[in-house]
C-alpha cells in the first residue's frame, strides 16, 4: 500500500466495513513501514480524541422548548382547520342529500295522487274515438292547464286496458311497449287512424300513447280527469 | 426487542397525520435532538438549528404522505429533509459562524463541559472546544458534512453516503479531504497562542 492509499483509506480501515480483510492487513503493514504516515495517524487520533470532545460537549443539546410550543400550535390550528373544513362539507352534502330526499317523497306523493285521480273516475273518457269525435269538455284543455305542462312524460303505469290499439297492431306487440303521455291537437289522431271532428281539430288534448321499441305508436288513451 | 406496535414511528406519524397531537409531539421527542444537534453542528448557529428543526417538523406535519417506509426509517427522513435545510442555509450564509449566542436561561453558547477541573483546565478545554468548533465549522461544506457525519455523527460509511446522496467513494474522499483540512486548521490554531506567549 502507497502513502496516498494509506490516507484515503487506512485511517479508518478498522471502521469501513467495505474494505476487505486483506486492504485491512496491508494498511497495518504500511502503518509499520511508513513512519511519515505513522505519524499522521497519530496526529489524526489525536484530533479525533478532540473531536469527541465536542461531541460530549454537544452531545445534551436540543431544541429549545419554544420549538414544541409553536408546532403544537401550529398542529392545532391545521387540524382544527381541517376538521371545521370537513364538517361544512358533511353539513353541505347532508343538506343536499335531505333535499332530494324531500324532493323524492314530494314526487311519490304527487304521482300517488294521480294515480288516486284515475282510478276514481274508471268510466269516464275511457274510449278516445269517442272522445276524440265528440270533442268531450275534458278534452278542450287550454295547452297551459295540462298537468305537469310538460310537453312529454314518460309514465310507469302498466295498465293497457285502456288503450286502443291503432290498427294493425297486434295485443302482442304490446308486451314491452311504454306509455308517453303527450299533448297535441286533436287533428293529430287522425294521422293514428282514429276519426277526428273537424269542429274541434285545433284542441289541444292530452293523451298517453303505447309506444313500442321501435318508436312507434301502437295504442291511444285519452286519460281521465280528476 | 420489538417495539410496542403503538410507539413504532411509523405508527405514530398516521396517528398525527389524523390529527393526534399527542402522537405527533412524541415523534418530535424522538426525533428534535439528533436533527437539532445534526443542524447546529453544520451551521454552528443555534438560531438557525432552531428554525431548521421546525422547518423538518412542519414539513411532516404538512405532508405526512411525502414519508415512504418502504425507502427507509422515518428518522433518515428527517435527516433528509434537515440535510436539505442546512445546505439550504449555508447555501445563503456561506460564510455564517456564530461567535457568542446565548441560550433561553441567558448561559453561555451551549457547549457544556462535565466534569470536576479546575477553572482554569476548564476554561482551557472550553477555548480548545470552541477552537474545533470554528475549525470544523470552517470546513467547506461538503467536506463538513462528511466529518460531522462519520465523525461527531458517527455514522457508518454507508449511512452517510445515504444521507448525503453519493457513493460510499465519494463519502470517503470528502471525508479524507475534510479530515486533512481539519488537521491543518487544528495546528495552526494551536500554534496561534503558542507564538503569541513567546512574543510575549
Amino acid at each position: 500500500m502507497k502513502c496516498e492509499e494509506f490516507e484515503a483509506i487506512g485511517l479508518d480501515a478498522e471502521r469501513d466495513a467495505s474494505l476487505s480483510e486483506a486492504e485491512r492487513a496491508a494498511a497495518r503493514a504500511h502503518i509499520n513501514s511508513c513512519s511519515r504516515c505513522a505519524a499522521f495517524q497519530d496526529s489524526w487520533l489525536a484530533a479525533r480524541t478532540e473531536l469527541r470532545s465536542l461531541v460530549e460537549a454537544t452531545s445534551e443539546h436540543q431544541a429549545p422548548a419554544r420549538v414544541e410550543m409553536r408546532l403544537r400550535q401550529e398542529f392545532r390550528t391545521q387540524h382544527h382547520t381541517v376538521k371545521a373544513r370537513r364538517a361544512v362539507v358533511i353539513a353541505g352534502w347532508a343538506l343536499a342529500a335531505a333535499a332530494i330526499l324531500v324532493g323524492a317523497v314530494s314526487w311519490i306523493n304527487w304521482r300517488a295522487s294521480q294515480h288516486q285521480g284515475v282510478t276514481s273516475h274508471p268510466g269516464a273518457q275511457s274510449n278516445p274515438a269517442n272522445l276524440a269525435a265528440s270533442g268531450g269538455s275534458g278534452a278542450k284543455q287550454a295547452p297551459d292547464q295540462n298537468l305537469g305542462a310538460n310537453p312529454e312524460t314518460l309514465l310507469a303505469d302498466n295498465e293497457l286496458g285502456d288503450f286502443t290499439l291503432l290498427p294493425g297492431v297486434l295485443p302482442s306487440d304490446t308486451d314491452d311497449a311504454a306509455i308517453m303521455r303527450v299533448r297535441m291537437q286533436r287533428s293529430a289522431l287522425g294521422a293514428l287512424g282514429l276519426p277526428v271532428s273537424e269542429e274541434n281539430a285545433g284542441d289541444w288534448i292530452q293523451v298517453d300513447l303505447l309506444v313500442g321499441n321501435d318508436g312507434l305508436p301502437q295504442g291511444v288513451r285519452l286519460p281521465q280527469e280528476n | 426487542m420489538r417495539i410496542a406496535e403503538p410507539e413504532r414511528d411509523d405508527v405514530l406519524l398516521r396517528q398525527a397525520a389524523r390529527g393526534d397531537e399527542e402522537a405527533f409531539t412524541l415523534l418530535y421527542r424522538r426525533h428534535q435532538a439528533a436533527m437539532y444537534r445534526f443542524a447546529l453542528r453544520m451551521t454552528g448557529n443555534n438560531w438557525a438549528a432552531e428554525e431548521i428543526v421546525q422547518d423538518v417538523f412542519m414539513t411532516l406535519m404538512r405532508q405526512p404522505k411525502k414519508y415512504d417506509a418502504s425507502r427507509g426509517t422515518i428518522g433518515a427522513f428527517l435527516y433528509g429533509i434537515t440535510r436539505n435545510r442546512v445546505m439550504k442555509h449555508l447555501e445563503r450564509l456561506p460564510r455564517e459562524v456564530a461567535l457568542e449566542e446565548k441560550n433561553e436561561d441567558g448561559t453561555g453558547s451551549g457547549i457544556v463541559l462535565q466534569d470536576n477541573a479546575t477553572p482554569a483546565t476548564w476554561a482551557e478545554k472550553r477555548e480548545r472546544v470552541e477552537q474545533i468548533r470554528a475549525a470544523v465549522l470552517e470546513l467547506p461544506a461538503e467536506f463538513r458534512e462528511a466529518v460531522v457525519l462519520c465523525e461527531l455523527e458517527e455514522m457508518s460509511y454507508e449511512e452517510a453516503a445515504a444521507m448525503a446522496g453519493c457513493p460510499i467513494g465519494t463519502i470517503r474522499s470528502r471525508l479524507h479531504r475534510g479530515r486533512a483540512l481539519l488537521l491543518a486548521k487544528l495546528e495552526m490554531l494551536r500554534d496561534v497562542p503558542r507564538r503569541a506567549s513567546a512574543v510575549r
